[in-house]
């Protein structure tokens, strides 16, 4: 990624500039997987709580979806806004992730869909850098 | 509980947009005619529990207790405020029946008032702007506005279980049937499936018509001891069981405003609501069977076909051909939502969950006019509030 470039909140992913990596946690007590990474470990029956930081895999997926096709309030930002798909994917052992579906045909999303994680510019901030999320992206079929 | 607690009177400030009226005004409004159907004056009152505001009110803290009890009845007086988001309402009700189960007093009024703001709901003040609060990353990371979480439910019921638009459309329609007869709902004209499937397209599959608007309105539920009932001769429902909940760990529902969630296989969808209204029940002795009448949270459409699912009215799946043939109708296995529902009120947040509790009352007093369930018994609430609280209240005859 460009020495210009920034997330759209810090500890939630790292990327390559093509990829992302969400930034989750294990707990050490119970195998609980958290993201983003928590206080603690939720699990009433834990009594160790001891949380690792681990990075979650980068492919998953599809469970479910929708289109939005409102622009959200202004805390949202995206440059040439238009409806697009928020996803829900499954990673595995138990963690569910939604984010925004790239390179989806909004007409035509099929749940069970396998999906990467990716790193996408969502708008441009004010000093002029391109800001990013994560974003979840067709993946060739395993 | 140790006596009975009873319901003496409800109250409610009609639904819309009130401009010209404060919060505290329609509070007032709604905690009169509850007194008044109570036959009870405020020298009476030993409780006030507030369904606390988060958008507006008070002295910046919100709708106070105090603040009610300082514009009205300077006098000593329990003055408790909680919070639960949507679920406060179900929240003040629980607390204000403890304390008059518990002998601390023998009339309290639990009440709930709300002005919102328009529009999709924003994030509130007082958050960082970093990973520790999701309600800023949902917005900053996807804009994941209230509806998507609604959204993304009801399309992985249509995966599951083959839920059509149609039905989808027939739960919204039935909502306003029976707001059609509730001079309190906001909403109130008829509306035919292809009208609802004409509306926009808000987050697939939900259209404008099948998610909840937001509203300005009060209501107000004044409880007492059967001593005072005695006293006062009122036409009362009996409190059979009442229940608030937490979010069980694991629980797959799409939670506003997370991001993620750490899901097992052996926990049940909206725990929250789920494990209150099972306790309820169990308080009261009763099964979801003999229910006739239940006003549920339909935030939107889906939630109208997966909730009698999740308590236990019918099995998983089931609810689409119910709400296809009309079997929650005020004939049907139990009326859902004869009230007309979120729907069509619209939320007005801390005041929702009152205002069920006043539905049910008025249903099994046979006040219900034409929207009247004949031979209503058993009636049961349920609502969900932001932040995995739970409420659920079983009333009597
Ligand atoms: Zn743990």
């Amino acid at each position: 990624m460009t020495e210009a470039a920034r997330a759209v909140a810090e500890g939630l992913f790292v990327t390559d500039g093509e990829n992302a990596v969400l930034l989750g946690a294990r707990c050490e007590g119970c195998g609980a997987v958290y993201f983003p990474r928590p206080l603690s470990c939720r699990n009433p029956a834990c009594h160790e709580k001891r949380l690792t930081a681990v990075e979650l895999p980068g492919e998953g997926t599809l469970i479910s979806y929708t289109v939005q096709r409102y622009r959200p309030p202004p805390l949202f930002r995206m440059d040439d806004w238009a409806p697009y798909a928020i996803g829900l994917v499954s990673l595995g052992d138990g963690i569910e992730v939604m984010g925004m579906l790239s390179g989806f045909e909004l007409d035509h999303i099929a749940i069970g869909s396998p999906v990467r994680v990716i790193c996408a510019p969502l708008y441009t901030d004010d000093a002029g850098a391109p800001v990013h999320t994560y974003q979840f992206a067709p993946a060739p079929g395993r | 509980m140790s006596g009975e607690v009873l319901v003496a009177g409800v109250g409610a400030h009609p639904w819309g947009k009130w401009p010209d009226k404060s919060q505290l005004a329609l509070a007032l409004n709604a905690i009169d005619a509850a007194l008044d159907d109570a036959g009870l004056g405020w020298r009476d009152v030993g409780a006030l529990v507030a369904a606390s505001s988060r958008f507006e009110g008070g002295m910046g803290w919100g709708l106070h207790a105090n603040e009610v009890a300082q514009a009205v009845a300077e006098q000593p007086m329990a003055c408790i405020n909680v919070g639960g988001a949507c679920a406060a309402g179900a929240i003040a009700f629980h607390t204000a029946a403890n304390l008059i189960a518990s002998g601390e007093c023998d009339v309290a009024i639990a009440f709930g008032a709300e002005r919102m703001p328009k529009g999709f709901i924003p994030r509130p003040p007082g958050g960082a702007d970093d990973i520790t609060d999701t309600d800023f990353l949902r917005w900053v990371a996807m804009g994941a506005t209230n509806p998507a979480y609604w959204a993304i439910e009801a399309m992985r019921r249509r995966a599951e279980h083959g839920t059509t638009d149609e039905t989808l459309a027939r739960a919204a329609q039935l909502m306003r049937r029976h707001a059609a007869d509730n001079p309190l709902a906001r909403f109130r004209d008829p509306l035919t499936v292809e009208q609802v499937l004409a509306s926009p397209m808000v987050a697939d599959p939900l259209h404008l018509l099948e998610i909840c608007p937001v509203s300005d309105g009060a209501a107000a539920v004044v409880l007492c001891s059967e001593r005072m009932a005695r006293r006062t001769g009122a036409r009362t429902a009996r409190i059979a069981g009442s229940a608030i909940g937490s979010g069980a760990f694991g629980d797959p529902a799409r939670r506003i405003p997370s991001i993620a969630s750490t899901v097992n296989g052996g926990t049940i969808h909206t725990s929250e609501v789920i494990s209150a209204a099972r306790t309820a029940l169990d308080r009261a002795g009763l099964s979801p069977a003999d229910l006739d009448v239940l006003e549920m949270a339909d935030n939107s459409a889906w939630h109208l076909l997966a909730w009698p699912e999740l308590l236990g009215l019918c099995e998983a799946g089931q609810a689409d051909w119910l709400i296809d043939h009309d079997g929650f109708g005020r004939d049907g296995i139990a009326a859902l939502n004869p009230s007309g529902g979120f729907l069509s009120f619209g939320e007005a947040t801390t005041a929702q969950a009152l205002l069920q509790i006043c539905e049910l009352v008025w249903q099994l007093r046979g006040d219900a006019g034409r929207r009247q369930v004949e031979g209503a018994r058993v009636a049961m609430s349920a609502v969900l509030g932001l932040g995995a609280n739970g409420g659920s209240v079983v009333l009597t005859t």
